[in-house]
């Protein structure tokens, strides 16, 4: 199924080819390429915005996760009835917030990618609202970008790691 | 006795979306020939007894464009008072700009390669749907919700390398929004088709494959986005574009106005 990538921000230049290569990469290590999955990149204003509207939270952010599937126990992939239903959700990445982060011996696509796969393990039940949680998201995390990084030569660490 | 009058309202100070989109249609007139002996069914006076603007045959003509003029111009001031720009806004990124009329042209030369970006101002305000009009908001008149008007015009990028023969094509859109929706997860613009045409032909071929990208694999269709954006055509470029074509097609609405204007005065 389908990979939609948007770029509504004028803030960041983007490589849309790369990002996409990327992002199959990742939808393919996950288990996940028979969903249709939606990316949109945004700047500050937009993803500030969309942070204080669905979390109180009014500051810029990396990435915003809308999952198709509700209530998905950590790391299950959904068995839709319908093909309508193969359909993981949106992440939002705000590329702005993300490129202003990045250090300068980080690789901007290499960040993405991690970012990208935070998000997504999102869309599959994943949290970080507990040390339980975390751990679980951290491990999972750190097996896509492993493999990952069996292919792509790159040395991808998880978003996650240090948040507990 | 009125009823011509009421037909023809006087929309004074509206902004610019409700002057354009609602103007409303003027009653047929009758030439200043016709016969005066009975008017056209309203009333059955005398021509010439009763000095009522639009029925009186002689001057019918004289009293409904002298309206018309002095309506167009109060609208002459009211638009150059809401007009952003008085000239042209600039292009970043080292664009030359020609304008032929409603047409316009922006040229960039880059390692070998000559970028042209063409579009034409004609129909490029999409039009305002909506529902019911919203109720104004408290403290707000409903004159104050009139959107701006903003010209989004298809535009054809066409690149060249030097010493080639053809030109790659693309012709580039901007969303169109659905009836009632705000679409703000489109891009800021799209490809909607690609081809070759040989350079320095006028007329599109259509006997030249053209590749639509409306089920177009994704992948190619990001590298076409990237290609263009290495050339300087990027969303940057596509907003600041709005801009310009904004601009100019304020600038012709207006040169319309005081031409019309002009036109309708002289005898």
């Amino acid at each position: 199924m389908s990979l939609a990538l948007r770029n509504l921000q004028r803030a960041v230049p983007l490589r849309r080819a790369l990002l996409r290569q990327r992002l199959q990469a990742v939808r393919g290590v996950l288990g996940v390429r028979a969903f249709d999955l939606g990316v949109v990149c945004v700047d500050n204003r937009k993803i500030q915005q969309m942070n204080r509207i669905y979390r109180e939270q009014d500051t810029p952010t990396d990435v915003l996760s809308f999952p198709f599937h509700e209530n998905l126990k950590a790391g299950e992939i959904p068995q839709p009835d319908f093909p309508d239903d193969y359909n993981l959700g949106d992440i939002f990445l705000g590329v702005e917030f993300i490129f202003q982060q990045c250090k300068e011996d980080e690789d901007y696509y290499d960040i993405l990618t991690v970012t990208a796969t935070h998000g997504l393990c999102h869309l599959l039940g994943f949290t970080h609202s507990t040390e339980a949680e975390w751990q679980k998201m951290y491990q999972k995390e750190k097996q896509v970008l492993q493999e990952l990084n069996k292919h792509m030569g790159t040395r991808l660490q998880p978003l996650s790691r240090g948040l507990f | 006795m009125f009823q011509l009058l009421r037909c023809v309202p006087r929309v004074l100070g509206t902004a610019v979306a409700g002057l354009r989109a609602a103007a409303p249609s003027l009653p047929r007139l009758q030439p200043a020939s016709r016969p005066c002996a009975r008017p056209f069914g309203l009333l059955s006076v005398r021509a010439r007894s009763v000095q009522l603007p639009g029925l009186l045959c002689s001057g019918l003509h004289t009293e409904g464009d002298k309206a018309f003029v002095d309506f167009l111009s109060d609208e002459i001031k009211e638009e150059k008072k809401i007009q952003k720009y008085k000239s042209l806004p600039k292009m970043s990124g080292g664009w030359e700009l020609e304008v032929n009329g409603t047409e316009a042209k922006l040229v960039r030369k880059v390692a070998g390669e000559k970028i042209t970006v063409t579009f034409n101002i004609n129909n490029s305000i999409p039009p305002a749907f909506g529902g019911e009009e919203e109720e104004p908001s408290q403290g707000q008149k409903a004159e104050e919700q009139e959107p701006e008007l903003t010209s989004t015009p298809n535009f054809v990028v066409e690149v060249t390398k030097d010493g080639s023969s053809k030109a790659l094509v693309l012709d580039c859109h901007y969303p169109e929004d659905e009836i009632g929706q705000e679409d703000d997860q489109s891009d800021i613009f799209s490809i909607k088709e690609v081809s070759f045409q040989a350079t320095g032909e006028s007329d599109w071929k259509d006997t030249n494959y053209t590749l639509n990208t409306d089920s177009l694999d994704w992948g190619l269709y990001d590298h076409l986005m990237d290609f263009l954006a290495d050339r300087g055509v990027d969303n940057t470029f596509a907003d600041e574009l709005v801009e310009l074509s904004t601009a100019l097609e304020h600038q012709e609405y207006i040169s319309f106005l005081e031409d019309l204007k002009g036109f309708v005065k002289s005898k």
